[in-house]
């Protein structure tokens, strides 16, 4: 860790005309349609310099096509578009980078086999980078100019280290720095400053982690200005300075952050109050339990795990990044091996298990990578709906799946209400209420949750919590891993805590009341 | 119409059909008596056996593997056919169909409990076959002596002036058009071939079904291969038959299939088959020197490729 104390430098990007600069970016009439639907309606926007703007809006109100307009891939209907005073036409992400605006993705898009240094330097683009000779590295070079973008950032990762042994706060500055490096450079030579998007940095991260990248943010509003998206709305809050709302494909709301309170921002956003939820009563244990563990291990992973899953009741599982509960949750539903411990399901031991053999059983697992582990892009929402073979014979019902599309797009409010368009057409939180619905129809006994909230706006949240509540109700043993302590709290009739690999507490809401310090205090 | 909305689902859909009509056009023009005499149905001949193989490497693109030894099991039924018509008689053919899928099964389970790549694993199969049909044969050409009536009739019968097994082969592509929309495993195996992970994980029997897709490629190409000897009367390890494979992806290719997998469309791929098939009369001609046909083959296959293969997905091509 060889940047440790390194202090903040003058800005990296100083401003080459001090005394009026213009704004890093102008956007006026910018507008994109996708046949007759208009994504983004006109508008208008202006971005100065030291400033945290939080775009906030539902899941299909335009913000990713915004963004995709932003850095490139897509290219706007009509409008100008100007970055440090000039009007640009970007052709994709790079250019756009080249340009000084760069985009940091909630999935990564670091090389995980290359070092820090490499990946950093690897985004220099055309222009190249000091580092590089004739298509070879200078790996003195390399590894210093790498430690100073490091540096700038506040970071202190080693330019040195492989990516893939980071942890994904670390990874996500390591990211920050690539595209810092490019776009500062771009904005100092034209006398501006660079423009970081980062695209829901957070809803991955856990809180410690958080508290990281909002340091990192700090430090990047000295140089520049960011523009955060993220559908945690306490966080927006904090971090930003200004609050842009977008709803049904225009701005609703440009504004200070100052006075605005949680609820204003979710009433901008879906246009309505939110409920306010009191706690119903912690349903009591009444029958067996559906599913049971005893002593469930697996090396480097957990060990000697105790659960129980009642019917009607939700367990919560907290715990840091590494304490093992994916895993955990993972192996419960066959889809990795166990090394030891007994598993019973519905009173019936298990000894093969897999998850055919779990889904025969009565389970039911929402992975928390949707794109990689859950939805089926390039198949019709429909038929992801209807994907689990179930014995009933090997022909598909084309009305069967119709009827039932219809259904469960009302019943959870999936947008656009097209259950034949391909799945990888609907934006992310539609996705994610559609693998939600493939398992809720087949009514588990047991349903495994692995972060259900990620990357949903608040009210899609709203919608998947009510789904999993009434999956309860209707009878479902529910094991939650939740994206936040709050929403653990909120859901969890108990909430089991998690360290290392162990349950290290355990809190029946019927008795306890805990606070997320007290489950805090047993995650570290 | 909502569902063809945009470009790449037009092409996939209407891709094949198009180019297919656009070469047959064109040679119609410049060899107006191609389409009077005898040549759609020569060109349906030559392209039933591409059609059989193309057919069976569908399914296997669908889950996102490749088989590269189907053509050489083709060959393989039609030296086994040659060899067995004699003594067994009508029972010949189904011998060796199920020899044959049994030989594409085996490369399925071998593929699922090695979890060694389809490229690497065919690529051995196709040595192995090769060799096997050299070591059966003694190099030599096998000729049917006896029972020739009971595959004849594939190609001496005709239907539309068509031989009857072209239409057998259609009808086929349609089974397995409707086997891969209308069925639970054949949605399976296209959600294997478009994200095998998630379809384990819905409890997709993930290793059955690429059994059953390298198993129907291997009977496919068993059925290319009583085309053959029905077509020829006669096998060896070098005469008709032995340079399908080419062919045979190509036509999978031309008739809109992914690479990548998930995306496929038999009943296209009866147009790629004949379009495949008729580019070397086309190139005839139009006066190609006979030497210099290869070119204009590759050249004409990557432009149809280009204009019918699905790139929807991120533009990633493998």
């Amino acid at each position: 860790m060889i940047q440790t104390g390194i202090p903040l430098q003058a800005p990296l990007c100083p401003d080459a005309r001090q005394d009026r600069p213009a704004p890093i970016l102008r956007l006026s009439g910018l507008a994109k349609s996708f046949g007759p639907v208009a994504a983004v309606k006109p508008l208008t926007l202006t971005v100065g310099r030291h400033e945290v703007i939080g775009l906030i809006g539902e899941n299909g109100a335009g913000k990713s096509t915004l963004l995709k307009l932003l850095t490139g891939v897509h290219q706007p209907d009509a409008g100008t578009f100007e970055l440090n005073g000039r009007q640009v036409r970007l052709k994709g992400p790079q250019d756009a980078t080249e340009h000084g605006l760069g985009i940091v993705h909630q999935e990564q898009s670091l090389f995980t086999n290359l070092s820090v240094a490499e990946n950093i330097v690897m985004g220099a683009g055309r222009k190249g980078s000091a580092s590089t000779r004739g298509g070879l590295y200078r790996w003195r070079a390399l590894h210093r100019e790498a430690a100073e973008v490091l540096a700038r950032i506040g970071s202190t990762v080693s330019p040195a280290t492989i990516v893939g042994d980071l942890g994904f706060a670390e990874r996500q500055m390591v990211e920050i720095a690539r595209t810092i490096h490019v776009a500062c450079r771009t904005a100092e030579r034209q006398g501006g400053a660079p423009l970081v998007i980062l695209d829901e940095p957070t809803s991955v991260l856990e809180e410690a982690e958080t508290a990281v990248l909002e340091h990192e943010i700090a430090r990047l509003r000295a140089i520049g200005s960011v523009i955060f998206v993220s559908h945690r709305l306490e966080e927006v809050l904090r971090i930003c300075t200004r609050i842009v709302v977008m709803r049904h494909g225009e701005l609703v709301a440009d504004r200070p952050v100052e006075g605005v309170t949680e609820a204003d921002l979710f009433r901008m956003m879906i246009g309505k109050d939110r409920h306010a939820r009191t706690r119903e009563a912690v349903p009591p244990m009444t029958a067996a339990p559906v599913l049971r563990a005893e002593g469930l291990t697996r090396t480097g992973a957990f060990r000697d795990i105790r659960l129980d899953l009642h019917p009607g009741r939700i367990t919560a599982i907290v715990g840091t990044f590494g304490a093992g509960r994916e895993a955990l949750v993972r192996a419960l539903f066959g889809a990795e091996p166990l090394d030891g411990g007994r598993l019973e399901v519905a009173g019936r031991a298990v000894a093969q298990w897999s998850p055919r053999l779990a889904i025969r059983a009565g389970l039911a697992y929402l992975p928390a990578e949707r794109g990689v582990e859950s939805a089926v892009g390039g198949l019709s929402a429909a038929r992801n709906l209807t994907m689990v073979p179930q014995d009933r014979g090997w022909l598909l019902s084309p009305a069967g799946r119709r009827a039932l599309a219809e259904e469960w797009f009302s019943r959870l409010d999936i947008r656009p209400n097209l259950p034949g368009q391909d799945l990888a057409r609907f934006s992310g939180g539609n996705q994610q209420k559609v693998v939600l619905a493939k398992w809720l129809r087949l009514k588990p006994r047991v349903l495994i949750l692995d972060h259900p909230l990620r990357g949903l706006d608040p009210g899609a949240g709203a919608t998947v919590n009510a789904c999993i509540r009434a999956a309860a109700a209707e009878g479902a043993g529910v094991l939650l891993l939740a994206d936040t302590l709050e929403e653990a709290l909120d859901l969890g009739h108990e909430i089991l805590v998690m360290r290392d690999g162990e349950i290290s507490a355990r809190f029946d809401r019927t008795t306890d009341d805990p606070t997320t310090l007290d489950l805090l205090e047993k995650m570290v | 119409m909502k569902l063809l909305s945009r470009p790449d689902e037009l092409r996939q859909a209407f891709g094949p059909p198009a180019i297919f009509a656009i070469l047959l056009g064109l040679i119609a023009v410049a060899v107006p008596e191609f389409l009077g005499g005898g040549g759609p149905a020569i060109i349906a001949q030559q392209a039933t056996p591409i059609l059989l193989v193309a057919l069976g490497q569908c399914v296997v693109l669908c889950i996102g593997s490749i088989d590269l030894s189907n053509a050489a099991i083709a060959l393989f039924a039609s030296i086994l056919a040659a060899l067995t018509l004699g003594p067994l008689g009508a029972a010949a053919p189904v011998f060796c169909l199920i020899v044959v899928t049994l030989i594409g099964v085996a490369n399925g389970l071998v593929l699922v409990y090695t979890q060694i790549p389809s490229f690497a694993l065919t690529l051995g199969t196709l040595g192995v076959m090769q060799a096997a049909s050299l070591v059966v044969t003694g190099s030599n050409v096998v000729y049917v002596m006896d029972n020739m009536d009971v595959v004849g009739w594939l190609f001496t019968v005709q239907f539309l002036t068509l031989p009857v097994a072209f239409w057998i082969a259609v009808v086929l592509a349609a089974a397995l058009w409707a086997f891969l929309r209308f069925t639970v495993p054949g949605q399976g195996v296209m959600a294997i071939g478009f994200n095998e992970r998630a379809a384990g994980l819905s409890g997709q029997p993930v290793n059955a079904l690429k059994v059953l897709a390298f198993g129907l490629s291997g009977f496919f190409a068993g059925l290319a291969g009583l085309c053959v000897i029905s077509i020829s009367g006669a096998a060896s390890s070098i005469g008709l038959g032995s340079d399908l494979l080419v062919p045979s992806i190509a036509a999978a290719l031309v008739g809109g299939t992914a690479i990548t997998g998930g995306v496929c469309n038999p009943l296209n791929v009866v147009f790629g088959a004949m379009f495949v098939a008729l580019i070397p009369v086309g190139s005839a001609a139009v006066g190609v020197n006979p030497q210099a046909q290869s070119i204009v083959y590759g050249v004409v296959l990557i432009v149809a490729v280009a204009a019918t293969m699905s790139r929807a997905r991120h533009g990633i091509v493998k």
